[in-house]
């Protein structure tokens, strides 16, 4: 307590000697932590909600968006060679690297829930707001469990995305109401955000009179599922739905393409648009598969065109619409820092935190604001099916994942 | 699909799963029978093993989306693949044993098995930086041929498996019984300070293992590339882990115990999937091997093992 109290006195009396001598003063740095699980099965996916963020950041300097502040991107990975996707644990070390450095206000992140869930109560009695872009794990902003994800108080772990209490039972509205299944089998692959999701698809699946033949799990790391495969296929069910990420994902759309039939439909969540299922899962296997994104479609947007250019054009990939909520995450720091230093107030984590709680920013999405818990108030639930349209490169983020409309909700 | 039908195809996927398995589970047994080394490193050479044949294969054309090959010219590039792969792996497996155990040979206590430990580490990490982490895409050189057995289906790939699998094997086995250098490898099992007294070049010996460990292994790293179609810096854990898994069911150190203990792991796999869960595969492997080494502490046939003197 005592040494951070006189790194901050230590702080003041630089920042008062700069501003008492204009001709010298520098900008402010203010950093903006970026976590995503940029190794493993996830790792292209990664790179386009990192990209999502940091864009933001580059414009806000490049406009001078904030007048003598000059801000910076502090991009950590969370993914590890061992665990061959995001690790927790080391998305804690993360969240204290974050912590630690006095000069971050804000951050953007994680990509995973199960990352989330080990950051959150670090950044919580580290004072830290974080905006996650893609992680939809619901329990991180249930205040049922503030004890464990929000230990300090208030709430720091925002969104930019729908969750899974809305992602999942959605789907299974679509499963149940146009897709006419009956009967369901359900996978996920054991991490917070596949359980989470899968969980909530069912209880919804259940409540519509969808009989569930059975609800596996599968070892991200293990290679082969043709064991589960098979007894589905004996089970043959109207339905497949998957809960996970890609380290699975990629070998489970493989085989089930050799051992299911190809017209029972399959689907998952949001771990299922990347470019890893266009790729590394690739056609003809990912074919036909139904996924969804907890946020609004919006990189074919008439509106959003010029931005989704300037992505391609500055790193040469087109983004997806994770890559967006990254983006807005950042507008939304980045706009809270700007209205914590037009009142003159010194830029700290708690006044940024506050702020974000309070803005209404116009970002690519639409307006975001956030409930008491941190959630964003508009939540929309988007459709997709992947469709190869040869007219375009394979790993065509827009175009391979045809929109199908908005998931109904309950 | 019928219940008979469900359990032969639960059969077939378990053989292929106990073939790759058994590959692996030699490689561990042939260099614990002579140097009584467990050999973690074996497990990320089965890995690279998996890119080698990538990358053999993607040298003679066959590269992702390409056309099926056919007829001679199938036979022609998986044989040429399978040779430059098994020689590449052995030569890496030989490489390990010159530069990281040789020189701890005479060192008592565990230096070397942590040393394997830390191989396999450098070779997991340089894969990873060199390469990528996401999972690659192996080519299928394989027409999609399948016959249907009742209601269950035996794909060409799953012959293809077998097929290698028992060659390898048996020329594995007819080459410890029956060759000069398989002699002195089995003597030297027996009792190293005895064979050396009686003129076995122990050192040729140690190399040896090493290189025919390493060779199998690196065909199942391409067995096992062909058989899912895709590689990844990641595979050498799991499957390592329920090939030495195997080797101890079998009995380490014994060539038909290792074969025996990987089909009955495979079978388990698939059988425990259907009857039980997926997600207690691991669970019922491993208890079954607890339950066995309580039981049969040597494994099922057996342990060849060199004298302690």
């Amino acid at each position: 307590m005592k040494s951070r109290r006189r790194v901050l006195l230590a702080a003041s009396a630089l920042a008062g000697l700069l501003l008492a001598r204009p001709g010298l003063a520098a900008d402010q740095v203010v950093k903006i932590g970026i976590d995503a699980s940029l190794t493993g099965g996830d790792a292209q996916s990664a790179l386009l909600v990192k990209n999502g963020a940091v864009m933001a950041i580059d414009e806000a300097n490049a406009k001078h968006e904030v007048p003598g502040v000059k801000f910076e991107a502090m991009v950590l990975d969370d993914g590890t060679a061992t665990a061959g996707q995001y690790d927790p644990a080391q998305g804690a070390i993360n969240a204290r690297k974050m912590v630690a450095d006095r000069a971050v206000v804000g951050a953007v992140g994680p990509q995973m829930s199960g990352v989330g869930k080990a950051m959150a109560p670090i950044l919580s009695w580290g004072d830290l707001a974080i905006i996650t872009p893609s992680s939809t794990n619901p329990d991180l902003t249930d205040p049922k469990f503030a004890q464990q994800y929000r230990p300090a108080g208030k709430p720091i772990y925002f969104r930019t995305v729908a969750t899974d209490a809305y992602q999942g039972p959605n789907m299974a509205n679509y499963y149940a109401d146009t897709l006419k299944v009956k009967t369901l089998y359900i996978l996920d692959d054991t991490g917070a955000y596949g359980e989470g999701l899968s969980n909530a698809f069912q209880a919804q699946a259940e409540k519509k009179g969808v009989k569930i033949l059975g609800h596996d799990k599968i070892d991200p790391k293990a290679a082969d599922y043709a064991a589960v495969l098979t007894k589905i296929k004996q089970l043959n069910p109207d339905g497949l739905y998957y809960g996970g990420v890609m380290q699975a994902g990629v070998k489970l759309v493989k085989q089930a393409y050799e051992i299911l039939p190809h017209s029972m439909p399959k689907g998952g969540g949001d771990g299922l648009i990347t470019p890893e299922m266009l790729t590394a899962a690739g056609f003809p296997a990912a074919e036909g598969w139904y996924c969804t994104n907890a946020s609004p479609h919006v990189t074919e947007d008439p509106a959003a065109q010029a931005w989704v250019t300037a992505y391609k054009a500055k790193f040469n990939v087109l983004p997806d619409d994770y890559a967006i909520t990254s983006y807005d995450a950042s507008l939304v720091i980045i706009d809270a820092v700007k209205t914590v230093a037009a009142t003159g107030k010194k830029v700290t984590r708690d006044a940024v935190r506050d702020a974000i709680q309070a803005g209404k920013v116009k970002t690519l999405q639409g307006v975001v604001s956030f409930d008491a818990n941190g959630d964003i108030e508009d939540r929309v639930i988007s459709i997709f099916q992947v469709h190869y349209d040869k007219a375009f490169p394979q790993d065509d983020m827009i175009h391979q994942f045809k929109y199908v409309g908005v998931a109904p909700q309950s | 699909m019928t219940t008979a039908d469900v359990y032969l195809q639960q059969c077939i996927n378990g053989l292929s799963l106990g073939a790759m398995y058994a590959l692996l589970a030699l490689g561990f047994t042939l260099v614990y029978g002579i140097l009584e080394l467990i050999n973690f490193a074996h497990f990320n050479v089965f890995m690279v093993g998996s890119f080698v044949g990538l990358g053999t294969l993607s040298l003679f054309g066959v590269v992702p989306g390409a056309a099926s090959l056919s007829g001679f010219m199938l036979a022609a590039v998986l044989l040429g693949t399978l040779l430059v792969t098994m020689v590449t792996s052995g030569a890496l497996g030989v490489a390990i044993e010159r530069i990281a155990l040789r020189p701890l040979r005479d060192v008592r206590g565990p230096a070397a098995m942590i040393t394997t430990i830390g191989v396999s580490y450098v070779l997991f990490n340089l894969v990873l930086l060199v390469l990528g982490a996401d999972s690659k895409n192996f080519p299928t050189p394989l027409p999609s041929v399948s016959f249907a057995i009742g209601g269950a289906v035996l794909r060409l790939r799953e012959i293809l498996i077998w097929a290698v699998s028992l060659v390898l094997m048996g020329l594995l086995t007819w080459f410890v019984q029956f060759t000069r250098m398989g002699r002195a490898m089995r003597a030297t099992a027996q009792d190293p300070e005895a064979a050396r007294m009686m003129g076995v070049e122990v050192d040729r010996v140690i190399i040896m293992a090493f290189f025919l460990g390493s060779a199998l292994a690196g065909a199942g790293g391409l067995m096992f590339g062909l058989y899912y179609n895709f590689t990844s810096y990641i595979i050498g854990f799991t499957a390592g882990l329920r090939a030495f898994t195997a080797a101890v069911l079998g009995g380490i150190g014994n060539v038909p115990g290792a074969m025996l203990g990987g089909l009955i792991i495979g079978l388990v796999e698939a059988m425990g999937g259907q009857l039980i869960s997926a997600s207690w595969a691991d669970v019922i492997i491993f208890s079954i091997l607890v339950l066995v080494l309580v039981f049969r502490p040597s494994g099922l046939l057996g342990r060849v093992a060199p004298n302690k003197s």
